[in-house]
């Protein structure tokens, strides 16, 4: 059975590294101490060189050159740390999908383009930045990662569904594999111990709707900072763009108007522009 | 030079015959496509919206961003190289939508209709259209005989 054998290979991914969790679990704590951070991080050689590359990246907009782990956790300030961390280890999980005709590097640069989007709609929308949705949306196609080989194995199949009968991309993995991509996601942010809200906004960002239970908010958030990405061909490319279904709910839920989803793409372009070290960890 | 890519919110001339002109994945957004057999100029325009009003200052500084202003500018940047109105071939890609999005991120059919109108206004033909539907594209000029081609995210590829 594939589902099996897909559920399998959710189980056979490494464990999510303890040095999210311990940075994130440090910078809870109000008082938190310089020494224990700069210790929890520097252990970790890989996430100490790209911190300090991304410290450097326009998108963070320090004053000046940074040289130090110290230095460069210093100026950061909490949020940011807790971004770039998690950015960095997340950046890792990533292949190429086959099944989705698409490369590693396009689903990366599709993942941060959510990520910025969610922040920009949750600052349009709410006046504040929700610094949990930055990581669901750098996670929110991460079960394309391990779909994507069965996708491929039964490729006509999907798409004879998606061309001839009118099924959404998702509704097709759904029908010919027994699960789709959004699912997975949630199960694997589940594996690596992310909070509910996380793991049920990931399993529904493309049907908010159908959430049954809890807050659906993140949830439509992410979906439409996904659906602008789409169509704006933000790492796209694959066989799946836009073969997903136009939720009407999803603008009247924020009262927001097409002239200000507009504007938030003309943020996004400018964004995007400035977040190149990000896009370019894969 | 050979290939030559095209951002979104970018326009790219050439008059050499070696190039091709190349831009990837437009969701929503619009590639026009403009080429002169005779003098051997062509150019892509990739636009993401209709109108620059809403952003006046971002017009000015990237003109390519919005149909309004992108499409003069595609125009006269031929012009400079020599293309003659009369002698462009004008084709379009891309404008897709989501799935069902009735009255909801028109966003693709609001991008259509513009240039159209902007095109009608100017008596611009269009020679080629490839718009619409639900899924990506990768549009291609080659300057050596003007051929468009256009691939879908799906595989197909079609000449314009």
């Amino acid at each position: 059975m594939d589902i099996d054998r897909i559920l399998q290979s959710i189980n056979d991914l490494p464990a999510f590294p303890a040095t999210v969790q311990k940075v994130s679990e440090l910078m809870s704590d109000d008082e938190y101490a310089m020494t224990d951070l700069v210790n929890a991080v520097e252990y970790d050689q890989a996430i100490t060189a790209n911190v300090l590359k991304m410290c450097n990246s326009a998108y963070f907009g320090l004053p000046r050159k940074i040289s130090s782990l110290r230095q460069a956790l210093t100026y950061l300030g909490r949020r940011n740390i807790i971004r770039i961390v998690s950015t960095v280890r997340i950046s890792e999980y990533y292949r190429d999908v086959e099944g989705y005709r698409l490369k590693a590097e396009k689903l990366w640069e599709h993942s941060v383009g959510v990520a910025l989007m969610s922040r920009i709609l949750s600052e349009k929308i709410y006046g504040r930045e929700e610094s949990w949705l930055f990581t669901t949306g750098l996670l929110h196609d991460i079960g394309k990662n391990v779909l994507g080989e069965f996708v491929n194995e039964s490729f006509q199949k999907v798409m004879s569904l998606v061309s001839d009968e009118n099924h959404s991309f998702l509704e097709a993995e759904q029908t010919v594999l027994g699960i789709n991509h959004a699912e997975i996601g949630g199960r694997i942010a589940s594996l690596w111990h992310f909070p509910q809200e996380m793991i049920d906004t990931i399993t529904h960002h493309h049907r908010p709707d159908l959430m049954e239970g809890g807050d659906n908010t993140g949830a439509y958030l992410i979906y439409l900072a996904d659906q602008v990405c789409m169509m704006m061909g933000i790492g796209g490319g694959g066989a799946d763009d836009l073969a997903y279904r136009g939720l009407k709910g999803a603008m009247e839920k924020f009262k927001i108007h097409h002239r200000e989803l507009e504007t938030s793409m003309i943020l996004l372009s400018d964004e995007i522009e400035k977040a190149k070290e990000l896009i370019d960890l894969v | 030079m050979g290939q030559i890519v095209i951002g979104v919110s970018d326009v790219k001339i050439s008059s050499k015959s070696e190039d091709v002109l190349i831009t990837y994945a437009l969701g929503s957004c619009i590639a026009v496509i403009v080429y002169d057999p005779l003098a051997q100029v062509g150019g892509l325009l990739h636009f993401m919206l209709a109108d620059s009003s809403i952003d006046k200052k971002k017009a000015l500084q990237k003109p390519a961003m919005f149909a309004d202003t992108g499409v003069p500018l595609l125009f006269k940047s031929c012009y400079k190289l020599g293309a003659e109105k009369k002698h462009m071939k004008v084709k379009l890609a891309g404008g897709a939508s989501l799935m069902d999005d009735a009255n909801f991120f028109r966003i693709g059919q609001k991008n259509i209709m513009a240039m159209r109108k902007i095109l009608w206004r100017n008596n611009v033909i269009v020679a080629g259209e490839d718009t619409g539907e639900n899924y990506n594209r990768t549009v291609e000029l080659r300057m050596s005989d003007g051929r468009v081609t256009v691939r879908s995210g799906r595989g197909a590829v079609k000449e314009l």
